[in-house]
């Protein structure tokens, strides 16, 4: 009656893949918080904040995209993709290439995440967060000044974040290198 | 004797104090509580299974709708905490509660979506209070404190992250239901997921640790060889024997769609022959193998295999079998023998003639 049967003990338990994920965010995040201390002078807290923000989000974001992507997987990568998690290798050589690009997907991908949810974030702390929507019209006055150090702080936006997920995607290249049995 | 007495006051006091906090407990203190609530909830619960039909399933919602709302109302009495978060115990309990209602099927109460959407949901519960000012006579949606806004953030987010695990879980709970024959192997090199539960062909002799689609596919496979090969003329057999390979793959074809339809292994095994000859003119050895092209732990990946001996015979008039020296080519025909197990090999299979 209360459907149990469809959930029945678990033969595997992905805890390596928690583990890991937890490792992942406990090395990015200290990382990116001190490159957005530095180089956008928010304050330590608030930087802590944003940086595990961008991360949580990001790797959720990130989740949802594998599941949605691994139903329609042509057979032979989704063999690859379950060879990789459960036994720890590839069947063909060809994947290596493929892993590459993977890699360098998921590398632009999280940029562009993590730039718009630091974006998101940095509004999400505004103290006034209705009014910001009512004035937004209303300035025209100053508009070609605004935009232009407005195009100054997004351009460093850019290239911190950009700085930030370098750093801390070397430091997960560097777990994954020393992990491999 | 007054210390018996003594004790008996202590015992009855001890079962008062019981009946009093389970009173308290139970006995609405006014109308306006959370045990009225729950109360009207296993009303609804007894009404419904009275009723038929739409009015079942409508008084059978109204009584979740109570249940929620009274759990919710009792655990957000006194708050107890989830460790290490600011997330309130009932906040899971009422979290569980909306997942199953709204996941939930009437033959089925618990779904995988209840469960992998529970804590995102119980996340989202215990942010909804922040978003609610006023006072006790009127409430009004309100922003939250940025301080605020960082912890509700930082909690939903994580719980979608945990929600996201509990799906992974779910993926390959489906890939192993999917792919039977990847529970036989061993996930010791994984560094990703951890084997709680010994599949149970452990337990038997080794050689019984062997994928049983596999051994599907050979003996429906061997059936069919058999059919078309015995007491076929022995000339035909052999022109069989010279096309075996696109043969015994279009047979292989056939018999795994036709075993193996309900898994997505299906597109993993390949079944084909290897021939040999045993002596010349006294038949063949006719080898064949499933061969499994899906994940694995051991590197040149396995495969099974039966092996057959085709031999010619001759058939007389007379009697039903004389030796083949004696009698004419044209009457001889074909019997063939196979292994009656499959052998498990764990290594690249044999080069094709």
């Amino acid at each position: 009656m209360l459907g149990l049967e469809n959930i029945t003990i678990p033969i595997i338990l992905p805890l390596g893949v928690m583990l890991l994920q937890v490792l992942f965010l406990l090395a990015a995040i200290p990382i990116e918080a001190l490159v957005l201390h530095k180089m956008l002078k928010f304050d330590k807290k608030t930087s802590t904040f944003y940086a595990i923000s961008i991360n949580l989000i990001s790797s959720s974001i990130g989740w949802i995209l594998f599941f949605s992507v691994e139903p329609i997987l042509p057979i032979n990568l989704k063999a690859e993709l379950i060879s990789y998690i459960f036994f720890h290798n590839f069947k063909s050589q060809q994947t290596q290439a493929l892993l590459i690009l993977t890699a360098f997907i998921i590398f632009f991908l999280t940029f562009l995440m993590k730039f718009f949810l630091l974006r998101f974030s940095v509004i999400s702390l505004k103290e006034n967060l209705a009014e910001i929507y009512q004035q937004k019209f209303e300035k025209n006055r100053l508009k070609w000044e605004r935009t232009s150090i407005y195009r100054l702080q997004n351009t460093n936006l850019v290239t911190s974040v950009l700085i930030a997920n370098s750093l801390s995607y070397s430091a997960i290249s560097l777990i994954i290198l020393l992990s491999r049995k | 004797m007054q210390t018996l007495f003594k004790e008996i006051f202590v015992f009855f006091g001890f079962f008062l104090g019981i009946f009093e906090g389970v009173r308290k407990l139970l006995l609405p203190p006014k109308a306006y509580s959370w045990q009225t609530l729950i109360y009207l909830s296993v009303f609804s619960w007894v009404l419904s299974f009275l009723a038929v039909g739409y009015v079942k399933n409508l008084i059978a919602f109204s009584g979740w709708l109570f249940l929620i709302a009274g759990t919710a109302w009792y655990t957000t009495d006194d708050p107890l905490r989830v460790p290490g978060t600011f997330m309130p115990v009932g906040a899971l309990i009422t979290g569980f509660l909306v997942s199953v209602f709204a996941f939930g099927h009437p033959e089925d109460v618990i779904t995988p979506r209840t469960i992998i959407l529970w804590p995102t949901i119980s996340a989202i519960i215990t942010a909804i209070p922040e978003f609610i000012g006023g006072d006790d006579t009127t409430t009004t949606a309100k922003i939250p404190e940025p301080q605020v806004r960082e912890k509700i953030i930082i909690l939903v987010s994580s719980c979608i992250l945990i929600s996201c695990w509990i799906q992974f879980y779910f993926v390959m709970n489906n890939w192993l239901t999917q792919y039977p024959s990847l529970m036989i192997d061993n996930f010791q090199r994984s560094t990703f997921v951890v084997r709680v539960a010994e599949p149970e062909t452990k337990t038997q002799a080794p050689e019984q640790n062997i994928p049983k689609n596999g051994v599907t596919i050979l003996d429906a496979v061997q059936k069919k060889v058999e059919q078309e090969l015995n007491k076929t003329s022995w000339s035909e057999v052999e022109r069989w024997l010279l096309e075996a390979t696109t043969e015994v793959k279009k047979i292989g074809n056939k018999v795994i769609n036709q075993k193996l339809g309900e898994y997505e292994e299906r597109k993993l095994w390949r079944v084909e022959p290897r021939i040999a000859n045993i002596k010349s003119g006294y038949g063949y050895k006719l080898d064949l193998l499933s061969i499994w092209t899906g994940p694995s732990s051991h590197h040149q990946g396995y495969y099974l295999q039966k092996s057959c001996r085709v031999e010619p015979i001759a058939v007389s008039r007379r009697s039903s079998r004389v030796a083949v020296s004696e009698s004419d080519p044209k009457n001889t025909v074909a019997e063939i023998e196979c292994d009656r197990l499959s052998k498990f090999i764990t290594d690249a299979p044999p080069p094709q003639q």
